[in-house]
């Protein structure tokens, strides 16, 4: 079977420009005077890395901060291009959204419009949008606020909103990066549970979490990042062994 | 100083400045467009170029329903029918549209990249405000200042709207071609710059 998603020898190169110059004006007056004058160095945020995702994996991306995790995420739903390398998708898998809770919500618009507006930023039709739009008040639990402003939210309930609209924009690749530091506890179990759902039905999930437990007990394989290389691939129970190695170090 | 002795002054205004207002707020809006959506484009993979489009759109609805109002109010007031000239009026805003969206891409991109390019983009606009034919008539100017005023592109599209509404006759034909020519080559050169730099829109906003 061909893998869903190929991540071929991909790097990621960001520029970090010193003494940065983004106006007009300070490159105009850069030409005269050194001190206004960028100087530039290259930070490599992912180097070579190279990875396959089969259809119906759960596969967990761990790493310390600023390991180059939502990197790889962005690269694969394609926000950053990478610098070398390639990723692509035999399949012509269609990858969902990066589940980010709550993108593009507007404060001063109601529950029942964020989910609107949420969606149709993820390129759902209005039509597609109200088939949704019951499983996402159901999934949330907030039937009566779904006329409030979101500004009136608690951070919670807008967590729970964001959550409940990632999942039911039902993407064929599930793309979450750190949601479960939100919401109580039976919130988080919920969660979980959906997501096991989405594993029964062989929907293929990509998972950055700092819980080691959670890793552990969902995914098939874990993949561990550090400063932008891949140092190990494998069982989940080995790899939460190495970060912990790694951060012990 | 020149002698104004354009009739129904007014409406001659009104006919000038309201294509002239959807291209300046056009133009403006489209310079902060990506760099103020920066959270969504970090974030959601989404064909960029819609803001830009979005916002030249806006500004296009607000645009006509201005002219909605100008129509019967000018034929009530100033006495001046629609005559048969005004279809030209569809050949001439899709241009004109396509013109403005084409310059939207272009500051769009730049802006990301230079952000004191909206200030700039103030300060052009405002000087580009005189050297268009808008509070005068291209025609009282002596023959030696109209090669300037005609220097700047956007002189063709609002004589053009004058003419189909003040002077209610149909562009001439060479009009029309400048026309589809700044329109075609301004959504060119926009659209190629604002397409081979958008993949780093992401980690530059």
């Amino acid at each position: 079977m061909f893998p869903l998603i190929e991540i071929d020898n991909v790097s990621k190169a960001f520029t970090i420009r010193h003494n940065r110059t983004n106006s007009l004006k300070s490159s105009f007056i850069g030409i005269f005077h050194k001190r206004f004058r960028e100087t530039k160095e290259t930070l490599w945020a992912l180097k070579n890395v190279t990875l396959s995702v089969a259809p119906g994996e759960t596969l967990g991306l761990i790493g310390r901060n600023g390991s180059g995790k939502s990197i790889l995420l962005r690269l694969i739903v394609g926000i950053y291009r990478p610098t070398q390398g390639q990723v692509r998708f035999p399949n012509g898998a269609r990858v969902g959204a990066m589940i980010e809770l709550g993108v593009g919500f507007h404060p001063e618009l109601t529950g029942r419009e964020n989910v609107f507006l949420g969606a149709s930023i993820h390129g759902l039709s209005r039509g597609e949008v109200e088939e949704i739009y019951p499983g996402v008040v159901e999934f949330s639990e907030l039937d009566s606020f779904m006329d409030v402003p979101i500004k009136n939210y608690s951070s919670g309930m807008h967590a729970r909103l964001g959550f409940a609209l990632a999942i039911n924009l039902n993407p064929q690749v599930l793309l979450v990066d750190e949601i479960f530091a939100v919401g109580d506890e039976a919130f988080q179990r919920k969660c979980i549970e959906k997501m096991e759902e989405f594993r029964g039905e062989g929907k293929t999930i990509i998972f950055v979490s700092h819980a080691a437990e959670t890793i552990k007990n969902f995914c098939e394989r874990a993949c561990l990042l550090d400063h932008g290389s891949l140092v190990f691939l494998g069982a989940p129970s080995k790899a939460i062994e190495e970060y912990h190695r790694l951060l012990a170090s | 100083m020149l002698r104004v002795d354009t009739p129904n002054f007014p409406y001659f205004l009104l006919v000038g400045i309201l294509p002239w207002n959807f291209f300046a707020q056009s133009l403006m809006m489209s310079t902060s467009s990506i760099v103020d959506n920066g959270g969504l484009i970090r974030k959601v993979w989404l064909p960029i170029e819609v803001f830009p489009i979005a916002t030249v759109f806006f500004n296009l609805a607000q645009y006509l329903l201005a002219m909605a109002v100008l129509f019967p109010m000018a034929s009530f007031f100033f006495r001046v029918p629609l005559s048969r000239s005004a279809l030209a009026f569809f050949v001439v805003l899709p241009l004109h549209v396509i013109f403005t969206l084409g310059l939207g891409f272009f500051f769009a991109a730049a802006t990301v990249f230079y952000r004191d390019v909206k200030h700039f983009t103030e300060i052009f606009l405002m000087l580009l405000f005189w050297l268009t034919p808008i509070i005068y008539d291209v025609r009282v100017l002596p023959e030696s200042l109209r090669a300037t005023v005609y220097a700047n592109p956007l002189s063709f599209f609002i004589t053009s709207y004058q003419d189909i509404f003040y002077r209610q006759i149909v562009p001439d034909p060479f009009h029309l071609l400048v026309l589809f020519s700044l329109s075609g080559l301004s959504l060119a050169v926009g659209y190629i710059v604002f397409s081979s730099c958008k993949v780093r829109f992401a980690e530059e906003v």
